[in-house]
């Protein structure tokens, strides 16, 4: 299979930036230079100022949808409400990709706004894709999961993490948002090995790559503990694990997210530059790789 | 070993409730509190950003710190319903009526609720409102039982208090305006919605007030009429057209036996 079959209908496998209220404005003055961008699909559910803008700015740059609400983990179900709200702003926007999160956020019809770590077992497995199968039929396409960051691992927990991904991917059909930050997070706070964790993805089925900085903090036991607050740059060691990502599945989407203490657009976009670079050093050795 | 279910009732409660040991038992890793925490910190600071976004006046008014305080304690007994969170928070005002660190400020909660009123405004959904031509089709008759559905971002709120001034000098930081307020001015009947050039505030009519709030419940437009006498309602209802206020209408046929039984 060819890497660049593997991107979207509409989202090209170049660097793409999330876009967030703050930059509207200078998006549409500086008609920005970005292959594509992807927004929160929550952050869209209403009408009004904001829809106005992601109406006129997705005329000109493909977008992607990312969900942080539909909690795709809750035992309870999904929350037919908020699918049906999700299906309406894709209707609106025509998205090249919709992704969802590995994860749970809703217990007794209760949304706790973050992405609660799942318990990896067969249990957690089938109503995940039970879920996703719900949602991809509900849509009528399909969608792409991201593994999460976690601070917990549970002691009842039976299957790793990169293996609930791939069999969420083998089961549904759906595809993967590889969150490189995320898996380099997560690993480290679990002394995991994040190459075992890369090569456990089928790489057929990634759709996206995600990028963001992350915190460390101190836990008062010692542990030092990295978080996931997508509040500064890439650091170096993702960047390594992000061309280790690049040479295992080929070039694809990439997004630079940062939602907390936002910087100018240019910098976001210096970042979306830095990852391009490494798309084009990937594409070159594949068609070297495919020349031979 | 829990179900999927139980932990995920467990955490809830670790999280909102603070019972933490249960569910840190079922941790693999050490230091489970702080691990916690991190989730606990993320959720309250997603719910306090939200409600701070929908309340900006509000917080301005007893300060960041307290509204910090008083959110917290909000949250913990009002949970968001959906993932949707621009619409998280409509209890907050009444919440802080009946907060007792908050009562000396007699306006607070009418604030917040003219607060919410905005709030749902701006985030309404577009609707393309209803022309006046629509009606003409109907039969004259039917035109008195008529009954619309207002659109989205229309909001109606009444106060003892100036709160629409109130509200712009807080949030312009204009310590001379509200100083110059007369609080004992008599009361105000707003409507709220978000126009063609963004949202707008209108001090309205009692009289008028009333009348379009029976229309935005959907009562027919007849039993509206007969409930505002002296009121030039054919006047009140063409401007309501004008400014895009209904979306749609309906003609009750349960209102068309009843009024002509009078």
């Amino acid at each position: 299979m060819s890497p660049t079959a593997k991107q979207g209908s509409l989202i090209p496998a170049k660097a793409g930036i999330g876009l967030r209220f703050q930059h509207h404005q200078s998006v549409i003055d500086t008609q920005s230079d970005v292959a594509w961008m992807e927004v929160h699909t929550e952050n869209y559910m209403g009408g009004g100022t904001p829809l106005r803008y992601l109406d006129a700015i997705r005329r000109n740059v493909p977008m992607s949808l990312h969900g942080v609400g539909l909690s795709l983990g809750s035992a309870e179900g999904l929350d037919p409400g908020h699918l049906e709200r999700i299906r309406q702003v894709a209707e609106r926007i025509e998205p090249g990709l919709m992704s969802e999160h590995i994860a749970w956020s809703v217990v007794g019809g209760a949304y706790l706004p973050d992405l609660l770590p799942l318990p990896m077992t067969e249990e957690a497995l089938d109503v995940v894709c039970r879920h996703v199968d719900q949602v991809q039929s509900y849509l009528n396409r399909r969608i792409l999961v991201e593994n999460p960051s976690t601070y917990v691992t549970f002691r009842h927990s039976t299957i790793r993490e990169w293996e609930f991904m791939a069999a969420v991917a083998a089961r549904t059909g759906c595809g993967i948002l590889c969150d490189v930050n995320n898996i380099y997070v997560s690993t480290q706070n679990h002394g995991w090995d994040a190459s075992a964790y890369l090569a456990g993805l089928p790489p057929a089925a990634i759709g996206e790559i995600h990028l963001a900085g992350h915190a460390v903090r101190q836990l008062a036991d010692g542990t030092t503990l990295r978080i996931d607050d997508h509040a500064s740059r890439v650091i170096p060691e993702v960047w390594a694990l992000y061309q280790e990502a690049l040479a295992r599945f080929g070039p694809v989407p990439t997004l630079i997210e940062w939602d907390n203490d936002i910087p100018p657009l240019e910098i976001l976009l210096a970042e979306a530059n830095h990852a391009d670079g490494f798309i084009a050093a990937t594409d070159q050795e594949t068609g070297h790789a495919d020349a031979a | 070993m829990p179900t999927l279910l139980e932990l995920q009732r467990t955490m809830r409660t670790g999280l909102i409730e603070r019972e933490v040991e249960a569910i840190t038992l079922s941790f693999a890793d050490g230091g489970g509190v702080d691990r916690l925490d991190i989730y606990r910190n993320t959720i309250l600071f997603a719910l306090t950003r939200a409600l701070r976004l929908a309340y900006p006046a509000v917080e301005r008014l007893v300060g960041a710190e307290f509204f910090a305080a008083a959110a917290e304690r909000f949250i913990a007994e009002h949970l968001p319903h959906a993932a949707y969170l621009d619409q998280y928070g409509d209890e907050f005002p009444d919440f802080m009526s009946r907060f007792p660190p908050a009562a000396s400020l007699s306006y607070l909660a009418d604030v917040g609720r003219l607060e919410w009123a905005i709030n749902c405004a701006l985030h309404a959904p577009d609707e393309r409102p209803l022309e006046f031509s629509q009606l003409a089709g109907l039969a004259s008759e039917k035109q008195c039982r008529v009954s619309f559905r207002a659109h989205p971002s229309v909001g109606l709120v009444r106060s003892d208090f100036p709160i629409d001034d109130i509200w712009r000098a807080v949030l312009s930081g204009d310590d001379g305006a509200m100083a110059a307020l007369d609080l004992a001015a008599g009361p105000v009947f707003l409507l709220v919605e978000r126009g063609e050039a963004g949202l707008e505030i209108t001090r309205m009519e009692k009289s008028a007030w009333g009348f379009l709030g029976a229309l935005c419940r959907g009562e027919p437009l007849l039993r509206a009429v007969n409930a505002a006498p002296g009121l030039d309602t054919v006047n009140v209802l063409a401007d309501q057209f004008a400014r895009g206020r209904f979306v749609a209408f309906a003609v009750d046929m349960h209102e068309a036996a009843a009024s002509e039984a009078i």
